[in-house]
């Protein structure tokens, strides 16, 4: 692995854990899915990404409201990770640039970062309106403006969209390993690698700039 | 097995020249009981040039010093540390946890220093899973079945436990180790020699010992006045296996009052577990009953078991249980 210059994160269940609830109220009045999916937040919000963007019909401007503010919604009950606030601070004094990448909307994510009081910690924030879409889209702008090869960058996810997504764009999929059985099933799918706890994360980026640097790395 | 170079140094500086020049490609081979293995499973983290310490004078011996301390050369068994009638006599509570350190044949080919800082003993890592210990950026331990080898306590990248009992038992005597390197000796204390999961010359280990710095010696302190120690360790079988859990305690105990205490935990984290708040707790207490409670009422607060591991923890806080009680009814040795 190249040494890392940047990381994107997806706030849904790399930087918080948000609520399944809106996201799956959404998918049931937008698409009539009854289907219970799991209870995870994560997998709430991308079954409801592949339902909007499978094609079948564009939403209406209704419709985009009642999205968006499923989205507010859990954005504004999301409950940040304990250890996200001291990890992205030292990241940000190693130099790292970091990068929201959602697909979210602007508001939702802005609700998310304002209410968490993360906006000095990122370097740019690229939601579906900034990115001109969805899931990839947001990805590959954030990584044009990042002025980084896409080999120096991670991508933090913990779902199977997101990891093959971070494959396409060329960057390096990392799996937050929230939950143990579903970071297990992903490990399987190539992920570069993966972490516990964000706070693991300043580490990974010392371990691979150590290895790169002929392991002649001192002692920590 | 991959194809290897073997070094036979006569002095430590030409082993630490060799060290130094194949960086680390290179390790030092004494009992070879770890080392070996990792070569045989195809590892990729195992060195390709072995620097076989063993022609080396003056690295096995078990000598009394002039402090009343004992001083074990890095390359002495762990059989002979066994059956050492001084340390028998002195450090009683080591020989106990030395003697449950794997097997017969496997105690008299390790070695004391090979011991301490042998590698983990992690299912994925030994079958050549790319973790982060061998090329990889993954812990599979963390993920997938974690009930024996992996940290109960939390992790740092790598969730595998430290396996080794005799820097378990040799803390609580405030044991220190002697490493030689490049620029000449330098001296740690055995929490600082193995404190878990660094990150050193761009590798994952337990020790804090570089490329081209050799372990040399141990030494330990002349038993204080009043000492009572004991070793305890679950292992799935009577014999062979690594710790489920263990503990090691030595107290100094003046009148029944608990003066000083130490008290380390084995085979639940990525290290030796020196648990200080138990320490605090129980000096200035008296022996007897309602020690165990209090004790236990501080103990493993910071415990953080992965999904298949709680169980390391109610071991642990058992063996703290009787240990207690054990030593309550203990003589000193010293």
């Amino acid at each position: 692995m190249q040494n890392i210059e940047s990381i994107l994160f997806e706030p849904v269940g790399c930087l918080a854990e948000f609520p399944s609830g809106p996201f799956l109220e959404a998918a049931s009045r937008l698409f009539d899915r009854k289907k219970q999916v799991s209870q995870s937040g994560s997998r709430a919000y991308w079954h409801l990404l592949n339902l909007v963007e499978s094609g079948d019909r564009e939403l209406d401007e209704s419709e985009r409201r009642i999205l968006d503010e499923s989205e507010i919604q859990a954005a504004s009950e999301a409950t940040v990770y304990e250890d996200v606030t001291p990890a992205l601070g030292e990241l940000k004094s190693m130099g790292v640039k970091l990068f929201i990448a959602s697909s979210l909307s602007r508001a939702a994510v802005a609700r998310f970062v304002e209410r968490n009081s993360l906006s000095s910690f990122f370097a740019g924030v690229w939601s579906t309106d900034e990115g001109d879409g969805r899931k990839a889209a947001p990805l590959r702008a954030a990584i044009s403006a990042s002025a980084v090869a896409p080999g120096r960058i991670l991508f933090m996810t913990d779902t199977l969209e997101g990891l093959k997504l971070a494959q396409s764009a060329g960057v390096q999929p990392i799996l937050m390993m929230n939950d143990p059985d579903e970071a297990r099933r992903l490990s399987m799918h190539g992920p570069s690698g993966g972490i516990v706890s964000l706070h693991e994360l300043p580490d990974f980026v010392r371990l691979v700039a150590a290895q790169n640097a002929g392991k002649s790395g001192a002692h920590s | 097995m991959k194809n290897i170079s073997i070094y036979r140094p006569t002095s430590i500086e030409e082993a630490i020249q060799i060290l130094s020049k194949h960086g680390t490609e290179a390790g030092v081979y004494a009992g070879g009981t770890d080392l070996l293995i990792r070569l045989k499973n195809r590892l990729v983290q195992a060195p390709t040039y072995l620097v076989d310490i063993k022609r080396i004078d003056n690295l096995r011996y078990i000598r009394e010093d002039a402090q009343g301390g004992v001083q074990i050369g890095a390359a002495t068994k762990i059989a002979e540390v066994a059956n050492s009638e001084l340390l028998k006599k002195k450090y009683p509570m080591l020989v106990q946890a030395v003697n449950m350190i794997s097997s017969p044949e496997l105690r008299n080919a390790s070695t004391i220093g090979g011991d301490l800082l042998q590698e983990v003993w992690c299912q994925y890592l030994r079958g050549g899973y790319s973790c982060w210990r061998n090329g990889g950026h993954i812990c599979y331990g963390a993920i997938g079945d974690n009930s024996y080898y992996h940290s109960a306590m939390g992790g740092r990248l790598c969730y595998a436990v430290y396996p080794g009992d005799a820097a378990t038992a040799l803390i609580p005597f405030d044991a220190r180790a002697k490493l030689a390197t490049p620029v000449g000796m330098k001296e740690l204390s055995i929490e600082q020699l193995v404190p878990g999961d660094m990150m050193v010359d761009g590798r994952i280990q337990s020790h804090v010992v570089r490329y081209n710095e050799i372990l040399t010696e141990v030494v330990i302190p002349a038993p204080k006045p009043g000492t009572r120690a004991s070793f305890e360790k679950l292992r799935p079988r009577g014999v062979w296996d690594f710790a489920m859990a263990s503990l090691a305690m030595a107290m100094q105990v003046k009148g029944g009052t608990i003066e000083d205490a130490r008290v380390v935990f084995g085979g639940i984290s990525g290290k030796p577990l020196r648990e200080t708040a138990v320490e605090n707790a129980l000096k200035g207490k008296t022996l007897g009953p309602g020690l165990a409670d209090q004790a236990l009422s501080v103990a493993l607060a910071n415990a953080a078991p992965l999904k298949y591991n709680a169980t390391k923890i109610d071991m642990a806080r058992g063996l703290l249980a009787s240990g207690l009680v054990k030593l309550s009814t203990a003589s000193a040795v010293a």
